[in-house]
């Protein structure tokens, strides 16, 4: 200790126990004398014992638990206390800065959280990313793909940028994780970009984060813009997910084994045209060819094979089980957290999905008064088949191909294996299905290290160093092979396109933090420290092609590519932050951080990042007096946070192109900025939160206002400079939004609880300067965003019939989600989570791609002005109007309900806790006028665009049995 | 207050520590970076931008033959997944040709990024103190013949929307310059190219120009191209002149000439254009009146072999597959004899040299399994008849939409649906204004 502690006098010794309002014991329940730093914390039987000077008051919190203040001298030897359940939510500590946290009730944002349970505990996702939609107020959430593995687009707060980053920073028990999606070469086959990439951003790939288990996570605070994620500087501007897992509690030992089994189907299936001869035979203008459509139709009608491709193709029932084996216990100085987990999951397309193995060993140990170290270490082996879906330049992709191929036409194999070629389309699905495969495998490890130091203490002031870090360490092997014998391997003889990625991210704080009780009710913490994050990312994709029949290595074959693309990045700075607490009622808080990125122009300067905020909270000022509140608070926050630039934005560079065996250096299509600046926002938050009626109603109301400057812009150059585009810093723009959340306990009964909450959020975005001319980032005949001054960010433009403009919007008017648990008599309960997004547009190919391809359901309907067909009335649209693409994109979706009951006086085996067995349906019930298979899709990645639809893996629905035991 | 004023000290103190100050940049790991060529480039790396130049010239050619290939009615590009060849190229009912469209903006592109390798190649070789000046000369007539090449191939798009011609300085893009003077331009670019190479010592690979490996070779090729532009400027004894300096032989084998050439190296192309025969969804497929209106006995016939089954899309079909391109490693000619010999035969013809014409249009008709040349004697039946032969002889090479053009005969491709159109051009890329 390098301060000698104040002596007090030591006037009276308190003993105690403390339980919840059911009497088991808590633990850990910290009991501190008020105004000082002078405490304990409870054990396992919920005892503490502690001196305190005469006349002293205590206050004993826990989190999840309501505060309690209480008068030393009013307790007896043993007195035994009640906490009371903080069902609000106000008493929850919520982290703030890089080493501090506040309570809820002092809190200066709108710190969004999602417990354990509502994440995993109602109908488990199948993978964590996917876990968090419909959670998050405030959040728009797509899913690039319905593919096994995961894959999802998470914006907080609108969009953040145009052509940067807009994913949230995802930071796992200290650790910067990396949340990269890299594509496994797909465009090689699928030329859905064309060009000859053998990338682009329509492979679909799974996001990173997927890979996280969300039985190991205890609970996620979302920072969902800069006036709350400042502090985390240049990679914060998407805001910042705070995922904490599970650590060990003291006593007895705990073991949970828990066994889910499910059913993976379908979503919804949109049908497929009714062939008749006459339709048939109108498949071609040309009489003869004509002709035998018509006698192929009557052939197959009269063998009866006329088949529900669709149906068949993505019918498959897949079969899921997942096993978690978990283990927490420990005792004064040493606590633990184990856990062992597998899953496997089938896809709704045969030869598709997902298996995840995953095992988390966290441990907390004091290795004395003052110091206390943590380390979670956590290694995941997963593998995904995504098969191969989505859009295509080339006939390939499973769905393109099905678009185009009417019932009548024979698909299947013959007795020899041997599949027929298909004479509508590219490719033959069924063999595609068959012989392809397309394979993301991952061996992920990743460890945080956390360590508290008390470097002086005293009864009105601590000072502690905290030095967090840890490393994100992961191999990404992407496996595409497509065998010779496919229909669409005429000309490369087939093809193997494996993806090597190693991807290393490490990052750490250290920091000082100074607690200092200037006066009763004067407090401040002061905290100040230095930060550090690297990553290094290498991927490597070798694409073989004439492939040596039956093997996969890519060195057997005719020919070889390889591309490789490397990308590294340094950001450091540091930071001050000062908080100030009045009352405990009044906080101020302030913090300035400093960082600078190796990506920017100028890699050695430094850019700051200001936040201050304020709470005030009425109640405890006693500025509002009578029982209607309990608990009410003003606040408002301001910060600035950024996107640094891409790697390799600064460069103009020169790509290889050979030719005959002579290295070739060809410039690069994308110029380089020398001189480019990271985009900048600021962000100021303010609101209102409340409880009333004994807080059994929450209320909290959010108004914000971003602003994005100096925004970045892949620009389009004029191509005749040789380049087609050039990142710039293009203009600013603006998202206002308003995020109500009410919780509620309308029922308390001995019998049954009733708990719900409802939240409501809404953003609008608006262009505010832009240098460039606006023009369309996409097609205008198939309708697509464009950055415009004085627009919404998110419009959606093209063809109108009478020249182009706006046809729609992707952003929602509003999104809702509503989440209820009843509870009777502690043993059953029925939870469930609705989501309702209203408005927002998605650019529909599915529906067209029928139409083109001539099988669309109601291709034959008549309904239009016209009286052609409705599929050839569509049709002649294309060119002249965009307007059948773009289609609201609305739904309500029971996204979760489980329904589960707990055994747990079980006299009979003694060795066994409790048992606790439930059925739950995940994305169930949609109701939606969208007309394809999921409203909740982008299929052309985690970038800007939002909201294409063409073929992607169907949606899948989810029905599980579960079972868990508690040893 | 003194104990928050030492802990405020240690921490500021702490923070004093902190400035650990070593930037970081690391650089482009990549690839290498245009500065490291515009400098002082060694031969080697003028090598690796010239093989870029050729390498690149390939890009997205499939897209400019397509274009030119189904706006002219030679043939028809099916496709499951795209439309756009079928709608907008053949002007289906109310399409347009949209300016953001792939048909124009990638074969634009692609063009124009040769030109700017080019212009980097010029810079480059100027700069350089590593090479004679003989060498110098060579890389930069080489560098200015393929960058005339590669702005007319856009202008034959773009046509009367013209092209920009000084594109040197990516800030400060020159203006654009309608059809006539982006013409005029690009002879004047060959000119100097031809200049330069008369002085020129040519050290470096040429794939795909094998019979041209030296300076005297790859001015023949310059003049080649100096005679198609001649002919497209109507500027009739100026093409004479330059196909007798070129490579043109009526003795010799049609497909003598300069080409694209591919392979399965490591980062080599395949042919683009190459489709297998009978295949579905993705196919090329010749336009019906190739066969209906072709000479008995024309050996042509082979370039549209007949499928096993029709092929049909959208209101249009075809029992013949577009076979130009047999393998996907076949050449694909930038220019060769055959079309000399008919630019030779068109000047000619247009320089009251009738007897001259039919000698070489006969060359064409003899090579070809047809009978000499037997209808009249006329100047407009003789230029319809080097027009034909040009429609056969260069099927698929990118010539038929731009013949009839020139002719002011684009009324007479056939229409296939009933309210189908014939583009005279292209518009303008989208970003350029």
């Amino acid at each position: 200790m390098l301060f000698p502690c104040l002596l007090l006098a030591q006037a009276k010794t308190i003993t105690g126990r403390i339980t919840d309002p059911r009497d088991n014991p808590v633990p850990n329940v910290s009991v501190v004398v008020k105004n000082t730093y002078r405490g304990t914390v409870s054990d396992v039987d919920g005892k503490f014992k502690l001196d305190v000077p005469a006349n002293s008051t205590i206050i004993i919190s826990h989190g999840g638990f309501k505060s309690q203040i209480m008068q030393a001298d009013s307790l007896s030897a043993n007195s035994l206390i009640r906490l009371e359940e903080d069902f609000t939510k106000m008493e929850e500590v919520v982290v703030t800065g890089l080493a501090t946290s506040v309570k809820r009730r002092n809190l200066a944002n709108a710190v969004g959280t999602i417990s354990s349970k509502e994440l995993n505990s109602v109908a488990p996702a199948q993978t964590f990313d996917a876990a968090l939609n419909g959670k998050i107020p405030g959040a728009y959430i797509n899913a690039n793909s319905g593919a096994p593995g995961g894959g999802i687009s998470v914006k907080l707060r609108g969009v953040t940028s145009v052509f940067g980053n807009t994913q949230p920073l995802y930071v796992l028990d200290g650790v910067f994780m990396d949340n990269s999606f890299t594509s496994a070469g797909l465009n090689t086959v699928t030329k859905a970009r064309r060009g000859g990439s053998i990338t682009s951003n329509q492979d679909n790939p799974s996001g990173r984060i997927a890979d996280l288990r969300a039985e190991d996570i205890e609970n996620i605070e979302i920072l969902k813009g800069p006036s709350a994620a400042a502090i985390y500087g240049s990679r914060a501007s998407g805001g910042v997910i705070i995922i904490t897992t599970k650590r060990g509690k003291p006593g007895r030992t705990n073991i949970t084994v828990s066994q889910d089994l499910g059913q993976v189907s379908v979503g919804r299936l949109l049908g497929v045209r009714e062939f008749t001869a006459e339709r048939a035979a109108s498949l071609s203008s040309d009489s003869a060819a004509s002709e035998a459509l018509r006698q192929q139709f009557l052939a197959a009608q009269a063998a009866g094979e006329i088949y529900d491709y669709e149906k068949e193709v993505y019918g498959n029932k897949g079969f899921a089980r997942n096993t978690v084996i978990s283990m927490n216990g420990g005792g004064e100085k040493t606590n633990f957290y184990f856990s062992v987990a597998q899953k496997d999951e089938g896809g709704i397309i045969k030869g598709t999905g997902y298996r995840n193995t995953s095992l988390r060993f966290n441990i907390d140990h004091r290795i004395n008064d003052n110091i206390k170290i943590g380390i979670s270490s956590n290694y995941i082996n997963s593998s995904s088949d995504r098969g191969l879906t989505g859009n295509d330049n080339t006939g390939t992709s499973i769905g393109i191909a099905l678009s185009s191929t009417p019932g009548f036409a024979q698909l299947h194999p013959d007795k020899f294996g041997n599949y027929p070629a298909n004479p509508f389309a590219g490719s033959n699905p069924l063999q595609t299905i068959a012989l392809m495969t397309n394979n993301e495998a991952v061996n992920r490890f990743a460890t945080g290290l956390d360590l508290e130091a008390n470097l002086q203490k005293s009864s009105r002031s601590i000072t502690k160093f905290i030095g967090r870090g840890g490393f994100d360490f992961y191999n990404l092997e992407t496996t595409a092979l497509f065998p010779s014998n496919l229909q669409f391997q005429v000309v490369d003889k087939g093809t193997s396109i494996l993806g090597t990625t190693r991807n290393l991210n490490t990052n750490f704080i250290l920091s000082l933090v100074n607690n200092f009780a200037a006066s009763g009710d004067l407090s401040f913490t002061t905290s100040a420290g230095i930060t550090s994050e690297t990553g290094d990312y290498n991927n490597l994709i070798n694409v073989a092609t004439h492939v040596i029949s039956g093997q996969l290595n890519v060195d057997q074959a005719g020919a070889l590519n390889a591309t490789q693309f490397r990308a590294k990045f340094l950001n450091d700075g540091f930071f001050v932050q000062e908080e100030a607490s009045i009352h405990d009622a009044v906080t101020l808080t302030g913090g300035v951080r400093f960082d600078r990125s190796s990506n920017n122009g100028d890699a050695g300067k430094y850019y700051a990042y200001p936040k201050a905020g304020l709470s005030v909270n009425l109640t405890r000022l006693a500025l509002i007096k009578g029982s209607l509140f309990d608990n009410m608070k003003v606040r408002a926050a301001y910060g600035q946070a950024t996107n640094v630039p891409a790697y390799g934005s600064k460069f103009t560079t020169l790509v290889i192109s050979n030719i005959a065996g002579n290295p070739g250096a060809l410039v690069n299509t994308q110029k380089g900025d020398p001189s480019i600046k990271p985009e900048r926002q600021a962000e100021l938050e303010a609101g209102v939160d409340f409880s009333l009626l004994k807080s059994r109603l929450g209320l909290e109301f959010t108004y914000y206002i971003k602003k994005i400057f100096d925004f970045l812009m892949r620009a389009q150059l004029p191509s005749s400079s040789g380049f087609s585009s050039q990142w710039v810093n293009a203009g600013d723009l603006r998202n206002r939004g308003i995020e109500i959340g009410l919780n509620a306990r309308p029922v308390a009964s001995n019998t049954i609880i009733w708990n719900a909450s409802v939240n409501f959020w809404l953003n609008r975005s608006l262009v505010t300067r832009y240098i460039l001319t606006p023009v369309p980032l996409g097609s205008l005949v198939f309708a697509s965003p464009q950055i415009e001054q004085g627009k919404s960010a998110t419009q959606i433009v093209g063809l109108n019939g009478a020249g182009a403009g706006v046809l729609g919007d992707t952003d929602p008017k509003f999104q809702m989600n509503t989440y209820h648990e009843i509870t009777f008599k502690n043993k059953l309960s029925l939870s469930f989570l609705l989501h309702w997004k209203k408005g927002g547009d998605n650019g529909n190919l599915t529906n067209w791609q029928n139409d083109f391809g001539q099988t669309s359901v109601d291709f034959d309907k008549v309904t239009n002005k016209l009286g052609v067909p409705d599929g050839v009335y569509r049709q002649m649209q294309v060119g002249s109007s965009a307007a059948i693409f773009v289609q609201d994109a609305s739904y309500l979706r029971l996204r979760e309900i489980g329904l589960y009951y707990t055994f747990d006086k079980l006299s009979f085996i003694s060795f066994i806790k409790k048992i606790r067995v439930g059925v739950s349906l995940n994305n169930y019930f949609t109701i939606t006028k969208y007309k394809s298979y999921d409203p909740e899709v982008s299929n052309f990645g985690t970038g800007f665009a939002t909201g294409d639809d063409i073929d992607p893996y169907p949606a899948s629905k989810r029905a599980t049995f579960h079972i868990a035991i508690d040893f | 207050m003194k104990r928050i004023t030492y802990i405020h000290a240690v921490l500021i103190s702490a923070l004093t520590v902190c400035f650990y100050s070593c930037k970081k940049d690391y650089g482009n790991l990549n690839g290498p970076t245009i500065e490291q060529f515009s400098g002082n480039a060694s031969e080697s790396q003028l090598d690796n931008l010239l093989s870029g130049t050729l390498s690149g010239m390939r890009n997205n050619l499939a897209y400019y033959l397509d274009d030119v290939g189904s706006i002219g009615r030679e043939g028809y590009r099916f496709s499951g997944s795209e439309p756009r060849y079928v709608t907008d190229l053949l002007g289906a009912g109310t399409t347009t040709l949209t300016n953001s469209n792939f048909y124009i903006t990638d074969p634009w592109a692609a063009r124009y990024r040769v030109v700017k390798n080019c212009n980097l190649l010029i810079e480059a070789a100027t700069n350089s103190t590593l090479i004679s000046d003989a060498e110098k000369n060579g890389y930069v007539g080489f560098a200015r013949t393929i960058k005339a090449y590669q702005l007319l191939l856009n202008l034959n798009l773009t046509y009367s929307n013209g092209i920009r011609v000084d594109v040197a300085d990516p800030n400060h893009l020159g203006p654009f310059v309608g059809y006539d003077d982006g013409l005029t331009a690009i002879a004047a670019l060959l000119d100097s190219a031809k200049t330069d190479l008369s002085n020129a010592s040519v050290v470096f690979p040429l794939p795909g120009f094998e019979a041209f490996g030296d300076a005297a070779g790859l001015s023949q090729v310059n003049r080649a191209l100096a005679a198609r532009v001649a002919i497209y400027r109507k500027q009739w004894s100026q093409a004479l002149t330059a196909i007798g300096e070129s490579f043109f032989d009526l003795t010799k084998n049609f497909y003598f000439g300069v080409n694209h050439v591919f392979s399965t190296g490591a980062g080599d192309q395949l042919n683009p254009m190459f489709i297998p025969q009978n295949q579905t969804g993705e196919i090329r497929v010749a336009h019906p009146s190739y066969a209906a209106e072709i000479e008995a006995g024309d050996d042509r016939i082979g370039k549209a072999t007949l499928r096993s089954s029709v092929a049909s899309l959208t209101g249009l079909s075809s029992d013949r597959d577009v076979w130009v391109y047999t393998s996907s490693t076949a050449l694909l000619p930038i220019i060769r004899n055959e079309e000399l010999i008919l630019i030779y035969a068109e000047a000619s013809i247009q320089s009251a040299d009738l007897a001259d014409g039919v000698k070489a249009i006969n060359v064409i008709r003899s090579g070809h399994n047809l009978p000499p040349y037997s209808r009249a004697m006329t100047k407009d039946t003789l230029i319809t008849e080097v027009l034909n032969q040009r429609r056969y002889s260069l099927f698929f090479e990118g010539h038929r939409w731009i013949d009839m053009r020139r002719y002011d005969k684009l009324g007479y491709l056939p229409l296939d649906r009933p309210n189908d159109h014939v583009w005279v051009e292209f518009p303008i890329p989208v970003g350029e204004n």
